[in-house]
């Protein structure tokens, strides 16, 4: 298998860029704005957010059939903002694949390249060998019908990739196959942007899809980006509390810094639930402006410990014990604060039994992740607006 | 260990057969759910599935077999008559939309005329305080988001009181993070109100955590039946190691028996492996599964009974997990290893050592409870 030439001259140009797009629809709804975002040649960007965010919108002013209100999209130097979709040197792949019902493997993997100036021969070499790759050699005569979903998902990327778009722009491409097919056609899904050097841009709500397949993640939220960057700093350093709560999972404390610690590292935070030691790692603003402010602090469920080592101490009440094969235990707990009651979530690689229904858990000032800012939009409701309810 | 509790059986099927237009979709199913269970059926598209909870319930008959509800037979009854629960993943089209909350989830109470008004009220308070939606009560469906919604479907099941429920696959339909919400919810809902569930879902990580009893289902057939952790841990078939969970596959041939382990030729080499059950037969050829969590990396990797050099060709961090995607030399397909935490001592195209116990890479006789299942087919799983 052939490793890609990452040699090549384009490889330090910016592959895509989107610069302050606007979209209002006519009647009146803001779905995106005033985004900038942009994703280097042959990276793999994953935009998610909640339904509503904008996201959709966003991939089909890339698409070319939502006029942006505001805004540029360049790709590879060249402003596509305006240019008709069959110009942008993209390609598409949809959840429901769009086959041509009538046309067999092979046709279908054709049709782009008939349209374009091919001779035959070179078509034959692209349409054998893109099929080699997607290993569809052996079913180019059947009809899309007789495939399986994996399969006909497969000949809908070959379709599309055989023409060598600059972009490839997928929206949702698994949303509606098995657990299983999903989990598999996400490896594939990696194997092909390995092998090729195309830009993959694409949209989902599934954050771990978003996490297994991103080089590089755009959260969006009410028309706006929250954060773009690297899994990793998406992770580990999220800008916000939403970002924070969206990826990956997160127990979420709110809070005034009432001193700091040990040379500014560690903020000290009031919240209903006692006062705990936080990292200040994450932060923008100079430890000593923190003092006396309002923030949030997110302990994602793997580093939460059922012992109270690091002066971090939560009396919670278990509620629920879920041993998940492969992924060691879950434990849902409750809270009990001066204003109410919070769920706590603790997660251990290996199996873990509470030994009675109340405990105490804790967990290290360093792997407690400080957010200044709840969001980007104003006024969200971390609960509502993340899940839904 | 768990407590051994004695239960009553609350539904058993014998030897159930259905098929479609002269196709087989059921192949003898038996099986048997005890009272307060949550049995989880899972499978991937066109294993039989829903097929077979369709059965259960009565809106499907059947040719051959039998289904038993709290030891009555109920094959000849009429759907309405078996005081069965049922929930199904397109809640929308379910629920009457010019009606309140309050007034569907009543809706089937009132109907059936045996109940009198304060005993409706007191039933509907009660549902929908346990699925936490009492605020929605005056409010019309389209009015709730997709998780309230379908938990005013399950609150018009509920409310019938029935002792057994039958789930379509409900929270296929929602959001990623709802979802995920959602299976701690139902979890919840089953343990305080104490009825038995039957589970359809092709999402294994659902199935993993709700179930009590898990059915594995594989074109037609019961492939394994055990708690999650029985069939997780000691798969009876190759099918069932790799459907449940992810399970990185060698071929190999016996050559030797060594005590009561295999010795193998293997694309990668001599491979030593424990059989699951009998071992194969020397000259035989049988497939090795190895979890990608059960795969040593770098120095771990020196003192296992097996190992290879590996490349790694992807390295992705999920948050919780690194899985890397390694290429094997002579091994036409990659193989996966997960780590807990973020590892950042291998790269992209490094040349690394793993290995594996032979009691984490097992060897399966049997390739799956289907006579048509190949070698092939289950690369393909």
């Amino acid at each position: 298998m052939a490793a890609s030439d990452h040699t090549h001259a384009d490889e330090a140009s910016a592959g895509l860029s989107v610069d302050g797009l606007t979209k209002i629809y006519p009647d009146g709804t803001l779905a995106v704005d005033d985004i900038s975002f942009s994703i280097d040649a042959g990276d793999f960007c994953v935009i998610i957010g909640p339904s509503g965010c904008g996201k959709s919108t966003t991939l089909h002013s890339l698409v070319g059939n939502v006029p942006p209100t505001k805004g540029t999209v360049t790709l590879d130097g060249r402003d596509i903002t305006d240019a008709p979709t069959y110009r942008r040197d993209i390609g598409l792949v949809f959840q429901d694949f769009q086959l041509f019902p009538h046309l067999t493997v092979e046709e279908n993997i054709r049709y782009g390249l008939e349209r374009m100036d091919v001779s035959a021969a070179e078509a034959n070499d692209h349409v054998e060998s893109m099929a080699e790759m997607m290993q569809l050699d052996g079913m180019l005569d059947r009809n899309p019908a007789e495939l399986s979903a994996g399969q006909q998902q497969r000949v809908a990327l070959a379709r599309s990739l055989v023409l060598e778009p600059k972009l490839l722009l997928l929206d949702e491409p698994l949303g509606d196959m098995d657990y299983k097919l999903q989990k598999r056609m996400e490896r594939e899904l990696l194997r092909l942007h390995r092998e090729l050097e195309t830009t993959f841009v694409y949209v989902t709500h599934d954050q771990t899809q978003a996490m297994r397949l991103a080089d590089q993640m755009v959260v969006m939220n009410d028309g706006k980006i929250e954060h773009s960057g690297p899994v990793r700093e998406v992770y580990n350093r999220p800008r916000t509390a939403f970002t924070a709560a969206f990826v990956g999972d997160s127990n979420l404390f709110s809070g005034t810094v009432t001193d700091v610690e040990a040379g500014g590292a560690v903020a000290v935070v009031d919240t209903d639930f006692g006062a705990f030691r936080v990292s200040t790692a994450n932060a923008d603003s100079g430890a000593e402006e923190l003092v006396g402010r309002e923030v949030v602090f997110a302990v994602r469920p793997q580093f939460v410990r059922l012992d109270d080592d690091d002066g971090n101490a939560l009396d919670c009440d278990v509620d629920d014990v879920i041993h998940r094969s492969g992924e060691g235990t879950q434990i849902v707990m409750t809270a009990r604060g001066s204003e109410g009651t919070k769920q706590v979530q603790a997660k251990s690689d290996d199996r873990v039994e509470p030994t009675a229904d109340a405990v105490t858990v804790g967990w290290d000032a360093d792997d407690a992740i400080l957010l200044e800012r709840t969001s980007v939009a104003g006024d969200v409701d971390l609960q509502e607006d993340i899940l839904g309810e | 260990m768990s407590v051994t509790v004695e239960r009553e059986t609350a539904i058993s099927i014998d030897g159930l057969r259905k098929s479609f237009a002269g196709e087989p979709v059921l192949c003898g199913i038996d099986l048997s759910i005890d009272e307060g269970e949550f049995c989880v059926v899972v499978g991937s598209s066109g294993s039989g599935k829903s097929t077979l909870l369709k059965c259960i319930s009565g809106l499907l008959s059947f040719e051959w077999g039998a289904v038993f509800v709290d030891g009555e037979d109920v094959t000849n009854r009429s759907v309405e008559t078996r005081d069965i629960g049922f929930v199904f993943q397109d809640f929308e089209d379910r629920l009457f939309p010019h009606m309140t909350v309050e007034e569907n989830v009543a809706f089937g109470l009132r109907e059936a005329e045996t109940y009198d008004a304060a005993e409706i009220s007191r039933r509907v308070n009660e549902a929908l305080q346990l699925l936490s939606i009492s605020e929605t009560k005056t409010s019309l469906p389209s009015e709730l988001s997709g998780g309230q919604q379908q938990r005013v479907e399950l609150a018009r099941q509920l409310v019938r009181e029935c002792d057994v429920m039958l789930l379509d696959d409900p929270l296929a339909d929602l959001d990623y993070k709802l979802q995920k919400r959602m299976v701690l919810e139902i979890r919840r809902i089953h343990e305080e109100f104490g009825s038995t569930f039957v589970y359809v879902t092709h999402n294994q990580d659902q199935a993993l955590k709700l179930a009590d009893k898990l059915v594995v289902m594989n074109d037609g057939v019961v492939e394994q039946v055990g708690t999650p952790e029985e069939v997780y841990n000691a798969p009876e078939t190759a099918f069932v190691g790799r459907f449940i969970g992810d399970n990185n596959p060698l071929l190999g041939t016996v050559t030797e028996h060594d005590g009561d382990r295999v010795v193998l030729d293997t694309d990668l080499g001599t491979v030593v492996a424990e059989p699951r059950e009998e071992p194969p037969a020397v000259g035989e050829e049988t497939m090795v599964l190895l979890r990608p969590e059960d795969v040593s990396l770098g120095d771990d990797a020196g003192a296992r009974d097996n190992g290879s050099i590996a490349t790694v060709e992807d390295l992705t961090y999920t948050g919780e997990y690194t899985e890397f995607a390694v290429s094997l030399p002579n091994v036409t397909h990659e193989f996966q290893v997960r780590r807990p935490g973020d590892i950042r001592r291998f790269g992209e195209g490094d040349e690394v050592r793993i290995g594996w116990d032979a009691a984490e890479g097992v060897c399966y006789d049997r390739l799956s409870a289907s006579d048509s299942v190949t070698v092939d087919d289950l690369m393909e799983v």
